[in-house]
């Protein structure tokens, strides 16, 4: 920066004077002009930019460092709920064959989504990783968004699929699926956060039993998909949403407190 | 250049006192935490990493506490756990390059800066290779790594050097002196000879609290005019060992030296010798040492 302040010439002068005066300048000592930039440079230099990304960065960063392995667990998850859905269609099965056949597939892909989130916990990174800028508490957050978007994308495809056309209908065959879904994230949460004193093969045992009673639950008794019993689907909804969320606070709590979670 | 303030911080675990009480202003210069197993160092540090909250106290980084400062402090720190973590089919640099993006490290000073901490480290030759297949030597190595990798200016190490060879230990110890400039190191160890060189300031812990403070110089006088020298025959030494804390035995000839530690004199003949930090370690915790402590008392 070489700019200068230059006097104004002041009013009621000559001219010439004033011409003259536009070219003067403050008198400017060079030393004392150098010192001050150097010690400005050097300020500068020792002055750590602390670079913030953003939030689409950091969500593309956990997805950038995922494996191989987990593409192909997505990938094929999509394919078979593809395969799944073009193969209801095309043996022409009832809604109620349907809606059991993708409840099912989506609390499976539900856990397997979630596993996602709760291998952050695992290998004894989880102390490592709440010491990050971006820590454990951002990271499940991230993760449970993907998680998230993954389950809608499947529960829309399925949506399409049951070939419900009245908005009512869409609302019940959602509300048929989303139930063993939301209750079976809420088991997975719940063991993932209060069991992990229990070995993880018993653990991951009991939830696989849990989970494959809450999504067979509905095929056992198909009578449990007429209307009379849509207000025990609601409340069912309306609870395991309310638990799922509870279960997430919690964790995140846990997370935030400094609980057993974070540590090795 | 922070400065870190721990202010009477205290962690109950139901009813165990794990830290207590515990007041520390920590400057430019590396700190070495001492202790024995149990006393309380890994909760102490990871309050100091934000991983556990303190039940009572306040830590603060150049006067803001550090739950305030969120991810500006977490920027400034690099975090090396006593049970270091990994994803064992990571590569070690692609391990690297993750946990750079973690710690907002820019993408293009990220490569640089992973390929620096691989060389410094002796990893560049194993980058690629699955961290499962890594021994315990490279994967503390990594660890070390991993710490520095956002040129932090709080590094705080548990245990650093456990499963590194004398050579990495060196080398170890090398790479942390040449980095205390600007920064806060703590390093926690109970291995004497990892701190007694490097630290500016030795931190003593037991039993939850803080019992000593102060360059090797200032805690060793603590125990000056405690240290004896004895040439004793092979029975008489078994019995001032069974005696008195025992530093060091050393067989010379049909004698053996003992470097032992005692308030009076231990027996005629015994002669006073300049203290040294491990005699300092043993003084305060030979009952803990018993138990399987690395200065386990010897047997002839």
């Amino acid at each position: 920066m070489t700019s200068q302040k230059r006097a104004t010439p002041p009013a009621g002068r000559h001219k010439d004077q004033a011409i003259n005066l536009t070219d003067w300048k403050f008198p400017m000592d060079e030393t004392k002009k150098a010192q001050s930039l150097s010690v400005i440079r050097m300020a500068a230099e020792q002055k750590r930019i602390r670079p913030c990304p953003t939030f689409i960065e950091q969500l593309f960063n956990q997805l950038r460092f995922q494996t191989w392995r987990y593409w192909i667990l997505q990938g094929m998850i999509l394919l078979t709920a593809m395969v799944l859905a073009l193969t209801l269609h095309k043996r022409q099965a009832d809604r109620i064959e349907t809606l059991a056949a993708c409840s099912v597939f989506l609390v499976f892909a539900g856990n397997i989504f979630l596993g996602h989130v709760a291998s952050l916990f695992s290998w004894h990174m989880a102390e490592l990783e709440q010491t990050l800028y971006l820590n454990l508490k951002q990271m499940v957050c991230i993760r449970m968004l993907e998680a998230g978007i993954a389950d809608l994308v499947i529960l829309t495809l399925f949506l399409i699929i049951t070939g419900s056309k009245q908005p009512s209908e869409i609302g019940t065959s959602l509300i048929y699926m989303l139930v063993p879904f939301l209750w079976s994230d809420t088991l997975y949460l719940h063991m993932l956060t209060n069991l992990r004193n229990i070995s993880l093969g018993f653990r991951s045992l009991a939830f696989g039993l849990l989970s494959g009673i809450l999504a067979l639950f509905p095929i056992l008794w198909e009578s449990v998909y007429q209307p009379k019993y849509l207000v025990i689907w609601q409340i069912l909804t309306l609870a395991g949403l309310c638990l799922l969320i509870a279960e997430v606070y919690g964790l995140l709590g846990k997370i935030e407190n400094g609980g057993d979670i974070c540590l090795n | 250049m922070p400065e870190l303030k721990l202010d009477r911080i205290t962690k109950h675990f139901k009813n165990k006192i794990a830290v207590d009480n515990v007041s520390l202003t920590l400057r430019e210069g590396v700190y070495g935490f001492l202790g024995a197993n149990g006393a309380g160092k890994t909760t102490l540090l990871r309050m100091i990493c934000g991983v556990l909250k303190p039940t009572f106290g306040e830590i603060s980084c150049n006067g803001i506490e550090i739950g305030r400062l969120d991810g500006d402090y977490r920027y400034l720190l690099g975090y090396l756990p006593q049970d270091f973590g990994y994803y064992p089919e990571f590569t070690a640099r692609r391990y690297l390059e993750y946990l750079a993006a973690c710690k907002a490290v820019p993408k293009a000073l990220a490569k640089e800066r992973v390929e620096e901490m691989l060389h410094l480290t002796g990893l560049a030759n194993d980058q690629r290779n699955k961290i499962k297949t890594f021994s315990g030597g490279m994967l503390r190595r990594l660890g070390i790594a991993q710490a520095l990798l956002n040129d932090p200016e709080l590094l705080i190490l548990d245990e650093p050097t456990s499963g590194l060879d004398p050579k990495e230990r060196i080398r170890f110890r090398n790479i942390i002196s040449s980095l205390s400039k600007g920064r806060i190191i703590i390093l926690s160890t109970h291995i004497v000879s990892d701190v007694e060189f490097i630290a500016d300031e030795i931190l003593l812990m037991k039993q939850g609290r803080m019992i000593e403070q102060g360059t090797v110089a200032e805690v060793t006088q603590s125990v000056n005019g405690k240290v004896w020298e004895y040439l004793a025959a092979p029975e008489e030494a078994i019995r001032m060992n069974e005696a008195f804390p025992v530093s060091n035995l050393k067989n010379e000839g049909e004698k053996v030296r003992l470097r032992l530690l005692s308030d009076t004199c231990p027996c005629e003949g015994a002669i006073k010798v300049p203290p040294g930090l491990e005699d300092v370690y043993l003084y305060h915790f030979e009952e803990v040492s018993e138990h399987g402590d690395h200065l386990e008392r010897r047997t002839l």
